[in-house]
């Protein structure tokens, strides 16, 4: 794949976001219902962002298939211009693991907490053995001054997977709205 | 309690009424800056005039940024609007961002390709090379008004292998003269060679930081606050060196072994060196007054600093490939700017964290001290060691005299 078509592949991706309608109200996958199958794919979303919110980081890569998963926060200024670049880019269980490793050990910065607002859940694509799943979420960012602000806002883009009994992300695609960083981006989003 | 001053006699303390206005005169000693140029919100004015619409250049992007004809981007010098298009003549121009009409913004994007640049109030129209192509109902204008006469102000600009840079000054030196002889060589190497770049995307950022803060950083603090380095065993070569301009430019070489890994990284591929040559592994150009360029590993970062305000600076990481990278090299490079330096950076994100202390922290009486590398007290050094901090006080005795404050002493 050269570089130009990588470019314009990304920047297809975000504008070609199919209308939820096209997926139909009573599929069947994984030999759940579509109630069912909305219901598990909240509940590992919500998960997922109280494991961070809770800083229970060093579970965060167990929300990701051992296989070839793929992390990325990139901003939508980045995907609309066509550029690849990303903030964060990890494409293995274990460089998950390493950021993880190097912000408790290595990086320093003030602490903050981060409390995810998830919401407008969108089964966009349901094949036999993924779903493409959208949805939103902001990020409240509370400083050692008790002051709460909005730290990011965008969209969550993920392909999701039934592994050994349980949804695990095969792809976490983050698309920030924010693309000025308030100082400093540590913890995953 | 008494009223008495209570603490170590040993030590002492600054005396006097703490106004945090920074002083017009200077200590005597080389190695001390007021603490008060960081959070002084007048002095932020004189600093425009002096400084950002003065004799000085500006980094304000790269070619590589506006590749095809019609390719534009915005950014501020100070509070100046700027617009830098590139022409169907493939000339990159530099404008100022307004309408040459009433002085309504003309672009608001970041960045984009136009055909030609239309203010929407009175469809003024100006071509690529800024030129006024229409104006409607000029049969009903002013009687001296000349169609010709009004296309866009053009901002001076020159050009190092594709590096944008401005000035506002009348008595701006040449470019070459006011890069001198240290810096070309090693913003040579860390374009690449010869600036034939291809652009990868941004980090944009703001630090609650006065510019001066952001852009302080030295060769001591690095091994120091960056505990991934110790933690990675990554070691420099012995070959380094830092080399300073008297116009206040820094600029560093290292080489960059290979890491060894110690089983710390669970996927060491992200820091594989995949460059030609370890000995150009890392290269660092700080050019007066605000801009930061970084080669490190296959990375190559510009770094577009706007200083907003006396506490606001705001930074736009942009990352490059090489016109020349094979497809590899390209991903290779995407994972590496993607993860490790700028303000989501594994191995320096502690320096966004420091810029904001540095600004807090001196908003207190006293001075900043720098000590590692300090060999006399009355003469700015102008021969350090690679991780000696004092790399940075030609820079400052630069600052000290376009702003026209004194030493003690001095007449």
């Amino acid at each position: 794949m050269s570089s130009s078509s990588l470019l314009s592949s990304q920047s297809a991706a975000f504008s070609k976001d199919k209308p939820s309608a096209m997926v139909p109200d009573d599929f069947i996958w994984q030999g759940y219902s579509a109630l069912e199958t909305q219901w598990r794919v909240e509940r590992l979303l919500s998960r997922y962002v109280a494991c961070i919110d809770d800083d229970n980081l060093e579970a965060w890569p167990s929300f990701f298939t051992q296989e070839a998963c793929r992390y990325e926060i990139i901003t939508r200024e980045n995907v609309e211009r066509g550029l690849p670049l990303t903030l964060v880019f990890c494409t293995s269980q274990g460089m998950l693991a390493d950021r993880i490793v190097s912000l408790r050990e290595a990086n320093i910065y003030p602490q903050r907490w981060y409390r995810h607002i998830v919401s407008n859940v969108l089964i966009q694509a349901v094949a036999e053995d993924y779903l493409e799943v959208h949805s939103h979420y902001v990020v409240l960012q509370t400083r050692r001054n008790g002051q709460t602000s909005i730290f990011s806002a965008g969209k969550y883009k993920d392909r999701i997977v039934f592994q050994n009994g349980e949804l695990k992300f095969a792809e976490k695609r983050v698309v920030v709205d924010t693309h000025s960083i308030d100082t400093l981006l540590v913890s995953p989003i | 309690m008494t009223s008495q001053y209570i603490g170590n006699p040993a030590i002492g303390s600054p005396t006097g009424n703490y106004t945090g206005k920074a002083p017009a005169v200077w200590p005597a000693k080389v190695n001390q800056i007021p603490k008060e140029v960081f959070g002084d919100k007048s002095l932020f004015e004189d600093e425009l005039k002096n400084i950002f619409y003065g004799d000085c250049w500006h980094v304000v992007g790269h070619f590589a940024e506006i590749p095809n004809a019609g390719d534009f981007k915005t950014f501020d010098l100070g509070r100046v609007p700027l617009l830098i298009a590139r022409g169907k003549d493939n000339q990159v121009r530099v404008f100022y961002n307004t309408c040459t009409h009433r002085g309504n913004q003309l672009e608001v994007a970041t960045s984009g390709n136009r055909k030609e640049f239309e203010c929407p109030y009175h469809r003024w129209l100006f071509s690529l090379d800024g030129a006024l192509a229409a104006c409607p109902g000029s049969k009903e204008f002013a009687p001296d008004f000349k169609q010709e006469n009004f296309g866009l102000m053009e901002v001076k600009s020159a050009q190092f292998m594709g590096i944008i840079f401005v000035t506002m000054g009348k008595n701006t030196p040449p470019l070459t003269e006011w890069l001198g002889d240290v810096v070309p060589p090693t913003l040579s190497t860390l374009l690449g060679g010869d600036g034939r770049l291809k652009l990868l995307g941004y980090q944009k950022v703001r630090y609650d930081s006065n510019w001066k803060g952001y852009n302080d950083n030295d060769g001591y603090h690095a091994p120091m606050l960056h505990t991934a380095f110790r933690l990675l065993n990554w070691q420099g070569g012995t070959t380094g060196f830092q080399r300073m301009t008297k116009n206040g430019h820094v600029v560093f070489e290292a080489e960059l072994k290979a890491i060894q890994n110690n089983g710390f990284v669970n996927d060491p591929s992200l820091v594989e060196f995949k460059g030609s040559d370890p000995a150009k592994g890392s290269r660092i150009v700080q050019l007066f007054p605000a801009t930061v360029m970084v080669k490190h590993l296959d990375i190559i970062n510009l770094r577009f600093a706007m200083a907003r305000s006396h506490d606001v600076t705001e930074v736009h990481y942009a990352y490059f490939a090489h016109e020349d990278d094979d497809e590899a090299m390209v991903q290779h490079r995407i994972r590496q700017s993607s993860n490790l330096l700028g303000p989501c950076g594994m191995i320096s994100m502690e320096d966004a964290a420091i810029f904001q202390r540095i600004h807090i922290g001196n908003q207190t009486p006293g001075f900043a001290e720098f000590q590692k590398g300090v060999t006399s007290l009355s003469e700015v050094p102008m021969d350090v060691k690679q991780n000696d901090e004092t790399g940075n006080l030609p820079r400052w005795e630069h600052y000290r005299k376009v702003m026209g404050f004194k030493r003690e002493g001095e007449k």
